[in-house]
């Protein structure tokens, strides 16, 4: 039974390793770090531009949540909402290697870099995206490895190495 | 559990507490962080596998992360109100692994307990230990929601810098050298 929603997006059988998506940009307003962090992270070096100059970060940074919600959300809009996704096994390797501050902005490439079927569930494949987060003076501020399921087109076709 | 580095141990599991879920609230976060439309659209999300709308995985992430910094809070102002001095929690480099194991639907509560399973000095921090935590997270019927793997520093009590480390960390702190090593 195919998914209406889905069903004209790219699937499983359309994916390629080594495909690179391009993220787009996004600057990062300190209303934009004060209002996730009294959310989700309320440090008070994330909350308080006075007490964040002190701090070992030297200003007013954003959460590591937030810089890992704003790339996922470029995920989306790049890749994801043209995939017929089946949403996420997790992640492995999530480094914050820098912090990104007060009008930084956040971009990046993503890339496809191990595609399989699942062997339990012959609907479903499993791709692992890298993400390499940058900062506008091409720092690298975070990367990881995200594992998410895509649906297969053809379900019956014989899933590769499942010969034996 | 802002505990300095040498009262941890690897077995306190530390009920860091709940929290339920609402259907406007996934789709709110949904919107701004992860678009995808079993996470937006109680209709649409039907059709998906999930058979209806669900949380974002890192939803619940950032839920667990809130939750736990509150209780942190809560513990150090525990121990100050005992007389004691709290330890100190430094920033995360990172989560070695994040397992999503069960969804979160609208109405779910969602518990969080955190266990500390490795800990050793840093090498790269002088008077800083590395810990590795597990936070896990629970449904209302008991089942594992997510695993996670978190690294995090916290700072060591007893540590006495040598003179060396004492003068570096003087430089360090003042703003010319801070300005130069963010360079």
């Amino acid at each position: 039974m195919s998914n209406p929603i889905t069903k004209d997006r790219r699937h499983f059988e359309d994916l390629r390793v080594g495909e690179v998506i391009q993220l787009g940009e996004r600057k990062l307003s300190k209303d934009d770090i004060i209002s996730f962090a009294k959310e989700f992270d309320p440090l008070p070096f994330h909350l308080d531009e006075e007490v964040a100059k002190k701090s070992l970060l030297g200003g007013l940074a954003s959460s590591g949540w937030q810089t890992a919600g704003f790339s996922l959300r470029m995920l989306v809009d790049e890749f994801l909402s043209k995939v017929a996704g089946m949403g996420g096994l997790g992640f492995d390797n999530l480094k914050w290697k820098r912090p990104l501050m007060k009008n930084d902005t956040l971009t990046g490439t993503i890339t496809v870099s191990s595609l399989r079927r699942s062997q339990s569930n012959p609907e479903m494949g499993i791709v692992v995206l890298d993400f390499d987060m940058r900062n506008q003076k091409d720092q690298q501020v975070m990367t990881l490895s995200l594992t998410n399921l895509v649906e297969v087109r053809d379900p019956s076709a014989p899933i590769k190495g499942d010969a034996a | 559990m802002t505990l300095w580095f040498e009262d941890i141990d690897d077995v306190t599991v530390w009920p860091l507490g709940d929290y339920t879920f609402t259907e406007e609230e996934i789709i709110r976060f949904a919107k701004r962080y992860d678009p995808q439309y079993f996470h937006i659209d109680p209709e649409a999300a039907k059709h998906s596998h999930f058979g209806g709308l669900i949380a974002s995985g890192w939803h619940t992430v950032s839920v667990g992360h809130k939750i736990m910094v509150d209780f942190m809070y809560a513990h150090d102002a525990e121990q100050r109100a005992k007389g004691e001095e709290p330890g100190v929690s430094g920033p995360s480099p990172g989560v070695n692994k994040m397992e999503f194991k069960a969804p979160v639907r609208p109405g779910d509560t969602i518990r969080f307990d955190l266990t500390v399973k490795n800990k050793r000095k840093s090498n790269s921090l002088p008077g800083w230990g590395l810990l590795t935590s597990i936070i896990s997270a629970y449904n209302q019927d008991d089942e594992l929601v997510y695993r996670s793997e978190i690294a995090s520093f916290s700072k060591l009590r007893d540590y006495k810098p040598k003179l060396k480390e004492r003068v570096l960390l003087a430089m360090a702190a003042m703003p010319v050298f801070r300005k130069l090593l963010r360079k």
